[in-house]
């Protein structure tokens, strides 16, 4: 295990509308409340909803958020074939990935398309390219929650405070939720739910 | 002349506080820690966060900010507030420029009284955009300095000292970002400004804006950037990063990139010298020089185009420098997209291999690109393309123009989400120029096709740079139909109001009437419709298609994302009853909402995505959808 002062190199990987940026924000915000060095970056395209949404962090280190694939210390995935697409980049080695259990079924008529992954291929593929991986439980996650509502990018906050190497504790983990999710006191409520049962599922593979 | 100074200012000395911010936020902030009052701009990704914050500190009445109905007017606008001695920014995304340019070389002449910074902010990889082009061109073209900072603290650390030298010269500036800076996050110490920061100016008359004989303001231009090089302030944009071991090697690279070259030196194990410049124009030659000749080798990392290579080759041939030059061919860097570091390996190799060895610097062949629509070849990955939103309203109005149009049509559209409908499977529109080209083109394309042409313009873009398209079709009864998707917002950006929007609560705003504009035009045909209304609407696509002549056929539907935000209660999501289901594909294929997907032969709609707006209701020709 590195030590908590070298550079930790995570990449967030998903779709519009799932989160990720704040996400990456309540890493950051974790960081800079432990006095930590954080920067991080979002990638994301035209579309509000959808489209492919990447975000870089790096903590410890101030400079560039952006690294080399073959530098990634940490993927975090919320999509499936989003994330096997930033594993194929990989050549050099085998990051620890963190997987939302989630596949977006696509409308396959995108140009006729009958070549489409099947959901247990890329299940396949990405253990292939991970050198840990860690699955989080959506399906369960989300029988916690009554309305529509199911922040999963909290849930995954949650259970990436149980992993020693980003030295957010859950007590820190919680005043963040509560920081920057807290403003609608119905949503924070939900918020501050999700953040208490996210690392309940999560679970090595 | 002087002018009364009423912003308190300091440099950016004062540091009080530690926050994360992302780059277009520091923009916000040097804006206030240099005092400025005025600020204008035209809502464009990546620099759309520095005006949705502007626009709450107007709301706070800390400072003036104004969404222009385009970046010329907003150029306008702010370059008057300078004129009249206050301090001014405005801010727009790379191509906005083009726009504003007519108004921006002109003001270049005049200069400014109080300090004017034009923040452009560049779209590499074309994320959000139909070019990428580098504004760093600008600053030769225009005559105006163009500053680079590479992150976060460094946006806030040069804003005011841009603000120093373009009152001291009295010349406009540019602040040049790009997606990177803008959308890079970092720890930023600052000095929260909580004054309001007045806008109030005095316009003070001066015979050099009205002579003719502009070429003495061009004359006047180049003495100031003589010297503008010669500031003490100017040189704290160059910096010179020095490994500890002396070194013949030189990488000269720019601000916008910089974090991520000074990374990768790192990652190879580069034992040379780092030259990071964030004043791109102009360039101190003198100081360039100086650095330059003290190295072997210099080489070149820049995004985009080699415009440093070329100033500094000229700069090295005048002063006679004996260097070996290796820029963006001999070290394979790509000239499109943005650099990120995967993009510099191959570079970096170069860098740090023995320069003398040819073997190293052999072109490397295009690889044998994979089809269009695949990511990679291991499993075919297909690209994750843009789409309109589930329940987007403009999904009702494309679905009505395709039933209407079939094939036979030409089908301009434009800048927006609506541009979205030309991606499968929706598959409505044959291309997006810019901002208005969609109804400029068509007109020509009617002209010389010899027949109707049915153009596509949302709201925002035809009040930016529709309206004069419009009139020439009615000036000369160009044969076109105008469908404006009107959602009363500037929607791809994230929602920020447009001139007609009726749900902006802005004391001095006055929503525009839509309809009242076409017809004031002088358009005899106009239809105004419901786009949820889908099946009526088919009909009255085909009639608008008849008519000879020019006819605009407004569709209103609400942008989701805005509902879903403000909506108070849960969204109900829709279910199609299989036992009624035909298994036609109409909304499957034709209407194309991605929440509807076929699983086990079935089609079914996703529950979890729906957001039960109703389209596909009334798209289903068996009422099967409920």
């Amino acid at each position: 295990m590195k030590e908590n002062k070298e550079t930790v190199n995570i990449a967030f990987l998903g779709l519009g509308g799932q989160g990720i940026i704040t996400l990456a924000k309540m890493i950051a915000t974790s960081a800079l409340d432990t006095g930590k060095k954080v920067c991080y970056n979002e990638i994301h395209g035209l579309s509000q909803r959808g489209g492919s949404v990447q975000s870089f962090l790096r903590l410890n280190e101030e400079s560039s958020p952006l690294f080399a694939s073959s530098d990634v210390d940490i993927v975090v995935g919320l999509e499936k074939m989003e994330t096997l697409r930033y594993l194929y980049g990989i050549k050099e080695q085998k990051p620890k990935v963190i997987l939302l259990d989630y596949f977006e079924i696509r409308n396959t008529n995108y140009f006729g398309l009958e070549v489409f992954p099947e959901e247990e291929e890329i299940d396949k593929e990405i253990k292939e390219r991970a050198e840990e991986l860690y699955i989080f439980d959506r399906e369960n996650f989300k029988k916690q929650f009554k309305g529509n509502f199911i922040p999963y990018n909290v849930g995954i906050f949650s259970a990436l405070t149980t992993f020693e190497e980003l030295g957010i504790t859950e007590e820190i983990g919680e005043k963040i939720v509560k920081k920057l999710l807290g403003k609608n006191i119905l949503l924070s409520q939900v918020n501050k739910k999700a953040f208490k049962e996210g690392k309940k599922w999560i679970k090595k593979i | 002349m002087s002018v009364k100074r009423k912003n308190k200012i300091d440099n950016g000395i004062a540091e009080t506080e530690e926050a994360l911010f992302m780059g277009n936020h520091a923009v916000v902030q040097g804006l206030l820690e240099a005092g400025v009052g005025f600020t204008a701009a035209y809502p464009g990704t990546p620099s759309t966060e520095i005006q949705v914050r502007l626009a709450k500190l107007h709301e706070k009445g800390q400072l003036y900010f104004e969404y222009s109905v385009n970046e010329k007017v907003a150029f306008e606008v702010s370059a008057a507030a300078a004129l009249s001695g206050v301090r001014s920014a405005v801010i727009m995304k790379h191509v906005g420029v083009n726009v504003a340019s007519d108004a921006m070389m002109a003001l270049a002449y005049f200069g400014v009284q109080g300090g004017m910074v034009i923040v452009a902010v560049d779209d590499p990889g074309c994320q959000s955009s139909q070019n990428e082009q580098d504004s760093r061109f600008w600053g030769k073209f225009a005559h105006i300095p163009v500053f680079e900072p590479s992150t976060p603290q460094e946006i806030r650390d040069f804003i005011p000292k841009i603000y120093d030298l373009s009152e001291k010269y009295n010349m406009l500036c540019m602040l040049r970002m790009t997606n990177f800076t803008s959308l890079s996050t970092g720890i930023v110490k600052h000095r929260p400004v909580e004054e309001k920061l007045s806008w109030n100016g005095e316009f003070v008359r001066e015979i050099k804006y009205q002579i003719p004989a502009r070429y003495l303001l061009h004359k006047g231009l180049h003495k100031s950037l003589k010297e503008l090089v010669k500031d003490p302030l100017f040189d704290e944009f160059i910096s010179l990063k020095e490994s500890s071991s002396s070194s013949e090697r030189l990488i000269i690279t720019h601000g916008a990139i910089y974090p991520i070259v000074e990374y990768m030196a790192e990652l190879y194990n580069f034992d040379g010298d780092i030259l990071k410049i964030g004043a791109i124009f102009p360039l101190n030659e003198e100081k360039i020089a100086e650095i330059v000749k003290k190295y072997k080798y210099v080489y070149f990392v820049e995004e985009l185009e080699p415009y440093l290579e070329t100033e500094i080759l000229a700069i090295i041939g005048r002063y006679n420098l004996n260097v070996t030059v290796l820029g963006k061919e001999k070290l394979q860097i790509p000239y499109e997209n943005s650099l990120r570091p995967d993009a510099l390996k191959e570079a970096f190799s170069r860098i740090v291999a023995d320069p003398n060895d040819d073997s190293v610097f052999y072109e490397i062949p295009d690889p044998s690109p994979l089809p269009k629509i695949f990511d990679s070849e291991e499993l075919l990955i297909p690209r994750t393309l843009p789409r309109l939103c589930d329940g987007c309203s403009h999904r009702g109005a494309f679905y009505s123009i395709k039933k209407a149009t079939g094939e036979d049509f030409i089908i301009p559209s434009d800048i927006g989400c609506y541009a979205l409908g030309q991606v499968q499977p929706v598959d409505v529109g044959d291309y997006w120029l810019c901002m208005g080209g969609g109804l400029g083109t068509a007109l020509g394309m009617s002209k010389v096709n010899g027949k109707k042409v049915i153009a596509i313009i949302g709201d925002g873009t035809f009040f930016h740079a529709g309206m004069p398209a419009l009139l020439d079709a009615v000036e000369y009864n160009h044969n076109i139909t105008l469908a404006i998707l009107d959602n009363s917002l500037t929607a791809m950006t994230g929602g920020q109001p447009s001139p007609s929007s009726t749900t902006w609560k802005r004391k001095d705003f006055n929503p525009i009437n839509l309809e009242e504009v076409v017809k004031g035009l002088g358009v005899k045909w106009i239809k105004s419709v419901q786009a949820i209304n889908v099946k009526e609407n088919v009909k009255i696509v085909k009639e608008a298609l008849e008519y000879q002549g020019p006819s605009v056929l407004i569709f209103k539907g609400e942008c989701i994302v805005n509902k879903l935000r403000n909506m108070k209660t849960p969204v109900k999501p829709l279910s199609i009853d299989q036992e009624l289901c035909t298994r036609c594909g109409n909304c499957l294929i034709d209407f194309a909402c991605p929440s509807i997907v076929k699983e086990d032969g079935r089609i079914i709609i996703k529950q979890d995505t729906c957001t039960g707006c109703g389209y596909c209701a009334m798209v289903c020709p068996v009422n099967a959808i409920k």
